[in-house]
């Protein structure tokens, strides 16, 4: 029965990401159409529509930057949050999770504009900060995740004879799943956001319409960038929604 | 009993092993004329030489001895240890300024390099470390963070004239004062503001269960806009609006500034306030709600004087929660006008003035977790029974 | 089957378990039991190697338990504990085949013997097989448990407080189950309890436990007839001690043949406890009892004189 709702969960929650990502990608090829609209709001300017570079290309390299940054921090974050919850790495424990907790105190922003002195401007000093600053709530959540286990469960799992390896595969990790994907949830909506301001050091991504609206003094330009990056944002959003199981265990 | 000796600490190892060579290999500092011709770096051994750098070493590899067998004793001395090279950092940099920077020079200027970042970086991290294993209250960890930061000030005040940092606030440290203010008075209002609203809000929604899951969707959905795109996206009707409205334009109101920054500042933060005020206010041990109806208090006897003090502590968390967060997209509204310490970082990285950025992230940074520790403080402060 | 010799436990500076000597026959049901923190737990958990001893020597089968790998080891015991330790996000079904999974079983070989559990342990295979645990009643989930730890067919059973968390009904039901299953499968267990009834009513062997030392260890009646000492009796449950002998001793031990006299009215199965048999005296005000056989056909008395004198001359 409970399989049942799920599946109707399931059938009732696929459409929402796909009718974001159909207006994302409608917004991104037909901008052009709403060329009227944004004349209304912008009446003085020679251009209306952004023009720089094509919107598909700039939410390519958004995704890329946020995919690549996201990808890696999930490598880095769960593999850093197992390595120090083993007996070897216990020592760390402490430490990591005091760094993951005071990190995220951190604004991003501040991130980002501490990473420039160090790694300079463009496109890679982007990931990196985005790594670094999205690991946090997934190391966090991680650590949540796997010392939220009922200590019961892996006890009985070891008396039984299940090995190391075992343990973490087939009992550790899918029990911490959903907290897990909350933080990478979180590290990639706190992501998407902080790559947009990432076009003030460099990048090109759907920030760039939205900084040169304002240094140019084009509403229109503004309003194409933010609209996008707000339907990019509830697109992953929502993906993550539909993947993430209803209600606490 | 004999005491059994404790293992090595190989998280101070590997802290202090991995900040030596960057301390040897890295540039330490980096030393320019002038703010517009990119510096030249120093490394540590430059600075003061093959004793000053042995002597430097000295208590870095002490700390090292000590952890190899750390009992309490040990540690505590670890502890003092690193307080003691913290607070020398900055003695150090006056010395390497001294050393480095010719003061025929008036623009001359010192920077800081990626070794003593990272040095700075581990050390902190060590004290941490320490701090977690000497199972010291944060307040107490905070207090020993004051060493340093007066050694900081102090030569800050005296000697460190020619850092670069020091140079890009005297050149606008009238402007540096006001941008704290106005960082400090958005944040403020915004909280201030999310806070009334919010309790609404959470009230509301106790009230009439059906508005709940419309509100927290709402919310979430507001959450989840990027911070740039909510500013732009207010950016248009709030100039439309004072266009239109003479009144709001009078307050000075418009597309870009203060306005849109406020809306936006208070749009985020209604998630956090409103969800930990639900939460509290809902998860009250229904246990004490029914002994106090049972021994007949009021509705609204229950509420002031049980439901209210005893979810105090989380709401405060929320304060805390948004306060941080607010810190942090203040300084992203200094693009749409709104001023503050994001100025100087949007300045500095449009002119590649690396010390401007700094000269902004660096406060905004401690503001933020000024604001987490105190408030955090205050919430432990509030709890019965004091801290858990 | 088990053989622990001048085992001892320490950690850092305090000793949990101090120098014990125990040997445990095969089929045989061993119950550790003594007050919190008195090393019977520390005691079971070294027999699995969840806990390493420090000195002496531990034997299964005659073998050092050093001598295996700690998982093979493992996956040859039986292992049940308070909180059931049912994995969460798996299904009753699954949660039986663990052990016989881990050790590579055919799948055929698996469900079958999963399902044979299942019947064995009185849970309807279409029922709960697709069951998760947090769908389970605290004593389904303890069957569970128990049927866990048996999938494989150890010869060795661990169990450490497993009815601990349930209500008295549940729990009673559970040890008689428990007591039923033993006669039938004769596999070797430890159990652990603090609760004294539980023990003394499962017990082959009792081991009371005090300060990380056996301060006694013989079959329940021994140990309620002579306690080495003043602690051992008050564990036993000092002046309850007459009624949890009685509770361990049939009625059809002190039945005399039927009298000439006439049948008395109240009755009392022949193999009911002389603790029940008791309880109808006093509460029917009779001081005669009729022994009936399952057939409810009577087949000897039992006076209140006998219940009471028999006793005082042992």
């Amino acid at each position: 029965m409970s399989e049942a709702i799920a599946k109707a969960r399931a059938g009732r929650a696929w459409w929402v990401p796909a009718v974001w990502g159909a207006l994302l990608l409608a917004a991104c090829l037909g901008m052009g159409a709403l060329e009227g609209l944004f004349r209304w709001v912008e009446p003085d300017s020679r251009a209306v529509i952004y023009a720089r570079a094509d919107f598909l290309t700039l939410l390519g390299r958004h995704l890329l930057v946020v995919g690549v940054a996201a990808l890696a921090a999930v490598a880095i974050g769960v593999g850093a949050a197992v390595a120090v919850t083993r007996r070897a790495g216990r020592d760390f424990l402490p430490l990591v999770a005091q760094l993951a907790s005071i990190g995220q105190t951190f604004p991003p922003v501040a991130v980002l504009a501490l990473a420039v002195p160090v790694l300079g401007f463009g496109t890679l000093p982007i990931i990196v900060a985005l790594l670094l600053y999205g690991l946090l709530p997934i190391v966090r959540n991680t650590l949540a995740g796997i010392e939220g286990i009922d200590p019961g469960v892996r006890e009985a799992a070891r008396g039984m004879g299940m090995t190391g390896g075992q343990l973490l595969r087939q009992v550790e990790l899918p029990l911490a799943a959903p907290v897990i994907l909350a933080g990478i949830r979180t590290s990639v909506t706190i992501n998407i956001a902080t790559a947009a301001i990432g076009a003030t050091v460099g990048a090109s991504n759907l920030g760039d319409p939205i900084i040169s609206g304002i240094v140019n003094g084009n509403t229109a330009y503004v309003l194409q960038g933010a609209l996008l990056i707000g339907l990019l944002a509830l697109t992953v959003d929502s993906v993550f929604a539909r993947l993430q199981p209803a209600g606490p265990r | 009993m004999p005491e059994e000796t404790p293992r090595p600490n190989i998280v101070l190892w590997s802290l202090l092993l991995a900040a030596l060579p960057a301390w040897l290999g890295l540039d330490a500092v980096s030393v320019a004329p002038n703010r517009i011709v990119p510096g030249s770096g120093h490394s540590a051994a430059e600075v003061a030489g093959l004793p000053g750098l042995v002597a430097s070493l000295v208590p870095a590899l002490a700390v090292l001895w000590l952890a190899w067998r750390p009992t309490r004793e040990r540690l505590r001395l670890a502890l003092g240890l690193v307080v003691a090279m913290l607070a020398a950092l900055p003695a150090w940099l006056a010395l390497a300024a001294a050393e480095l920077v010719d003061p025929a020079l008036p623009q001359a200027r010192m920077g800081i390099g990626g070794g003593v970042w990272v040095g700075l970086f581990l050390l902190l991290l060590a004290l941490i470390e320490l701090r977690t294993r000497l199972t010291l209250s944060r307040p107490l960890g905070w207090a020993l963070l004051l060493v340093p930061l007066a050694s900081l000030a102090l030569c800050l005040s005296l000697w460190l004239e020619p850092l670069a940092l020091r140079r890009e606030y005297a050149g606008r440290s009238q402007q540096f004062l006001a941008a704290i203010g106005e960082h400090l008075l958005l944040v403020g209002s915004a909280v201030g503001l999310s806070l009334v609203i919010g309790v609404g809000l959470a009230l509301a929604m106790r009230r009439w269960p059906r508005a709940r899951e419309l509100g927290f969707a709402v919310l979430n959905f507001l959450q989840t806009i990027p911070s740039l795109a909510l500013f732009g996206l207010l950016l248009a009707p709030l100039a439309w609006l004072s266009a239109r409205v003479d009144w709001l334009a009078a307050l000075g109101v418009s597309g870009i500034g203060w306005a849109p920054a406020l809306l936006a500042l208070v749009g985020y933060s209604l998630l956090p306030m409103v969800r930990n005020t639900y939460v509290a206010l809902e998860e009250v041990d229904p246990g004490v709600v029914d002994a106090a109806r049972g021994m007949g208090m009021s509705r609204g006897q229950v509420f002031r004087q049980v439901r209210l003090p005893l979810a105090l502590p989380v709401i405060l968390e929320g304060i805390r929660i948004t306060s941080v967060q607010a810190i942090g997209l203040t300084a992203v509204a200094a693009l749409i006008g709104a001023g503050g310490l994001g100025t100087f970082i949007f300045q500095g990285l449009g002119q590649a003035a690396m010390d401007l950025v700094l000269l902004g992230a660096l406060p905004i940074l401690v503001m933020a977790l000024a604001a987490d520790a105190l408030l955090g403080a205050l919430t432990d402060l509030l709890r019965p029974g004091g801290a858990t | 089957m088990i053989d622990l010799i001048h085992v001892t436990k320490r950690f850092g500076a305090t000793t949990a378990v101090d120098d014990i000597s125990l040997s445990v026959a095969q089929g045989e049901l061993c119950v550790l039991v003594g007050t919190s923190g008195c090393g019977k737990s520390t005691t079971l958990r070294m027999i699995n190697r969840l806990i390493e001893h420090s000195d002496g020597e531990i034997h299964i089968d005659g073998q050092q338990i050093r001598a295996f790998r700690e998982e093979t080891l493992r996956r040859r015991m039986g292992y049940a504990i308070q909180s059931t330790g049912l994995f969460p996000h798996w299904t009753v079904a699954r949660n039986i085949g663990l052990v016989p999974r881990l050790l590579k079983w055919p799948q055929a070989r698996i469900r079958e013997r999963v399902e044979e559990l299942m019947t064995l342990l009185g849970l309807p295979v279409s029922e709960f097989a697709d069951k998760y645990p947090r769908q389970l009643s605290g004593g389904q989930a303890q069957r569970v448990g128990v049927a866990r730890a048996l999938a494989a067919d150890p010869d060795i059973l661990l169990m450490d407080e497993p009815f601990g968390a349930l209500d008295p009904i549940t729990r009673e039901t559970l040890q008689e189950e428990l007591r039923a299953l033993q006669g039938r499968l004769h596999k070797t267990i430890v159990f652990v309890t603090h609760d004294m009834d539980e023990a003394l009513r499962l017990a082959d062997r009792l081991v009371v436990m005090d300060q990380g030392r056996i301060k006694q260890q013989g079959h329940p009646l021994e140990l309620l007839r002579e306690p080495a000492d003043a602690f051992v009796e008050s564990l036993l449950g000092g002046e309850d001690r007459g009624l949890k002998e009685a509770a361990l001793l049939p009625v059809s031990e002190r039945m005399l043949p039927l009298s000439p006299r006439l049948l008395a009215r109240e009755r009392v199965a022949h193999d009911a406890s002389l603790r029940e048999a008791l309880s109808i005296m006093l509460w029917r005000h009779a001081e005669r009892l009729t022994v009936v056989d399952d057939e409810d056909l009577p087949i000897g008395e039992l006076s209140l004189r006998r219940l009471v004198g028999a006793k005082a001359h042992e």
